[in-house]
């Protein structure tokens, strides 16, 4: 699970984007050449509650908008992210982490809408698109489709220690229109959460029953088995990834700066960002009892995806984003 | 998607020479299917409806009232289990008390909540009209995340209300699934609880629905494209051809479209 930032320059329809600043501030802006290692593209939709969308009337409180994104990254392509709004009024929500909470408000970023706790879910990108088409047909008093979001051809760029993605946000529903230009800024340096992430499934893939390559996240990692011969790192809190976040957030930021380029939302510490590494780690610590293997279930029709949580930070980081004129 | 179905009941008599039937029309040994099958129900925020009468009402208004009174339906998240996961262990014992502690994990079930794989199989009320002679419905279907499913469901509109099980044969008849099948009831122990069992009971204390012990028998065809009459055609003549090959054992027919309504009130 690599370390990122997501910024989002928006501009006018009909007016081209900051698309060709940013890729000409990459070129000039750093002493290395950036490489280019392929394209990449996006898919996101947002769904928000019905009854929300009418215009506020009198007679009614205002209620705070419940949203459900739908989001699909070329480099997560196994599986979809599905981000949804959790129900105020149910009393078995699970405990939340706040130690990160208090983290994350203390970085004043551009972002600041508050919105309600949110369910991050992940499924096989197969389903994904049947789901959203199940919501749309059998859920309208509840869940009514705003905007649809596509970057098609956008460019992946190395540069020393980051990985740099951009490409342009089309709107494709319901009018089509340029939104701006969206800029993930990832972090490839030594970090201790990809290598947590690392170590978690190293040791799924020995103790699970699929002995499965799943590796195009870590492939040009080269050694891919660094984290076995690692002891289980005791000393590691919660508090230690809180602080790699942080620290990782101020790295890219200088980064961002010296693309300078203006008029950016941007959307590093986002909440519930790491709720998942956090997770890992709390597992990694009572293995005993998470790492039995489940076997003898009839998996015909259940597509396996190794790694569920992969890329769900930075699927955060976009929906964030992606969350105007809802 | 669509899918296009026959029903006919089966008698608890007739079960095993049905069963071997089946084998020898499909050519094929029956699988065994358990599935644990949670009902979901969509739920609307009390007081949000209904509560606008304004006269100038945009084209959005409009349609966005109309989705306000739109259908609402329950749905199934369906997960393949296995027999080993029921809790063999406690009905060795005997001891009924045993059975309703489901606090701590026991030594002898191996059921794995937490790893358990989940479906979602959203099933339309059956079209109404003239092809009353086949049950045809517009179905939906995706893999969900394993474990907890509850959390999401809510997010996503749903609640949780029931659930039981459904233990069968499976059959495959060229395009056709032929699912032999009863329904299985929980033990209940006073109250029913309000979210999926994290713990299976032993088999042995699974009671079926229909008393008697009868069994369904499902066959059906998916058709990936609802819109393509053609597809459509095919389906129903091949549906039509089983039921006249089984026509000396049972009597396929459609079934009560009332009977099979998944809106929710």
């Amino acid at each position: 699970m690599p370390l990122t930032g997501v910024f989002f320059i928006p501009s006018n329809p009909n007016a081209s984007t900051a698309l060709a600043t940013v890729t000409e501030r990459l070129n000039s802006a750093f002493a290395e050449e950036p490489a280019l290692l392929g394209r990449w593209g996006l898919d996101h939709k947002l769904m928000r509650d019905t009854p929300s969308c009418l215009p506020p009337s009198t007679s009614q409180r205002q209620t705070v908008p419940k949203l459900m994104q739908f989001l699909w990254l070329y480099h997560y392509p196994t599986h979809g992210f599905i981000y949804a709004s959790q129900p105020l009024d149910n009393g078995n929500a699970p405990a939340v982490t706040t130690a990160k909470a208090t983290a994350s408000s203390s970085q004043s970023s551009q972002t600041t809408t508050a919105t309600t706790p949110m369910i991050m879910t992940t499924i096989p990108h197969q389903s994904t698109a049947s789901l959203y088409q199940h919501f749309v047909y059998a859920c309208q008093p509840f869940w009514a489709p705003r905007h649809t979001v596509t970057v098609q051809g956008g460019m992946v760029y190395e540069i020393g220690d980051f990985r740099v993605r951009v490409g342009d946000v089309r709107q494709t529903q319901p009018a089509a229109r340029v939104r701006g230009t969206v800029v993930e800024i990832e972090w490839r340096g030594p970090s201790l959460v990809s290598t947590l992430s690392r170590l978690y499934q190293s040791r799924k893939l020995k103790t699970g029953k699929v002995p499965g390559p799943y590796s195009f996240n870590e492939e040009d990692d080269g050694d891919d088995d660094s984290g076995i011969g690692l002891d289980f790192p005791d000393g590691v809190e919660e508090a230690d990834i809180d602080a790699e976040y942080v620290a990782t957030a101020t790295l890219i930021r200088e980064f961002w700066t010296k693309l300078g380029v203006d008029g950016a939302r941007e959307a590093i510490l986002v909440s519930d960002i790491g709720k998942e590494a956090k997770r890992r780690l709390q597992e990694m610590k009572q293995q005993d009892k998470q790492w039995s293997s489940r076997t003898g279930k009839d998996d015909v029709d259940q597509q396996v995806d190794e790694d569920p949580d992969a890329g769900v930070d930075v699927a955060r980081q976009y929906m964030e984003v992606f969350r105007f004129n809802r | 998607m669509h899918e296009l179905l026959l029903f006919a009941s089966v008698p608890a008599h007739q079960h095993h020479e049905l069963l071997q039937q089946l084998a020898g029309l499909t050519a094929m040994q029956p699988r065994h299917r358990l599935e644990r099958r949670l009902v979901f129900k969509a739920y609307r925020k009390p007081g949000l409806t209904n509560a606008r009468g304004g006269t100038n009402q945009g084209a959005d208004i409009v349609r966005l009232n109309k989705m306000l009174n739109g259908g609402m339906y329950y749905t199934q998240v369906v997960g393949p289990i296995s027999e080993a996961d029921f809790d063999t262990q406690r009905s060795s014992s005997g001891d009924p008390d045993a059975a309703m502690s489901g606090t701590d994990e026991a030594a002898g079930s191996s059921y794995d909540y937490e790893n358990q794989p989940w479906k979602l199989e959203f099933r339309d009320i059956p079209e109404a009209g003239t092809r009353s002679t086949i049950t045809a419905r517009l179905t939906a279907s995706a893999t969900l995340p394993k474990g907890d499913i509850v959390t999401p469901m809510n997010a996503w509109g749903y609640s949780f209300v029931t659930e039981y099980v459904v233990e069968g044969q499976v059959f495959i008849h060229n395009d056709i699934v032929i699912f032999l099948h009863r329904v299985l009831q929980y033990p209940i122990h006073g109250q029913e609880p309000h979210e999926p069992r994290r713990q299976l009971p032993s088999f042995r204390d699974m009671s079926p629905l229909e008393r008697t012990g009868s069994y369904i028998l499902q066959a059906a065809i998916t058709v990936q494209d609802g819109s393509n009459q053609e597809l459509m055609r095919t389906a129903f003549q091949h549906l039509f051809g089983l039921r006249e090959q089984l026509k000396s054992a049972v009597r396929l027919e459609h079934a009560d479209r009332l009977s099979l309504d998944t809106r929710a009130k």
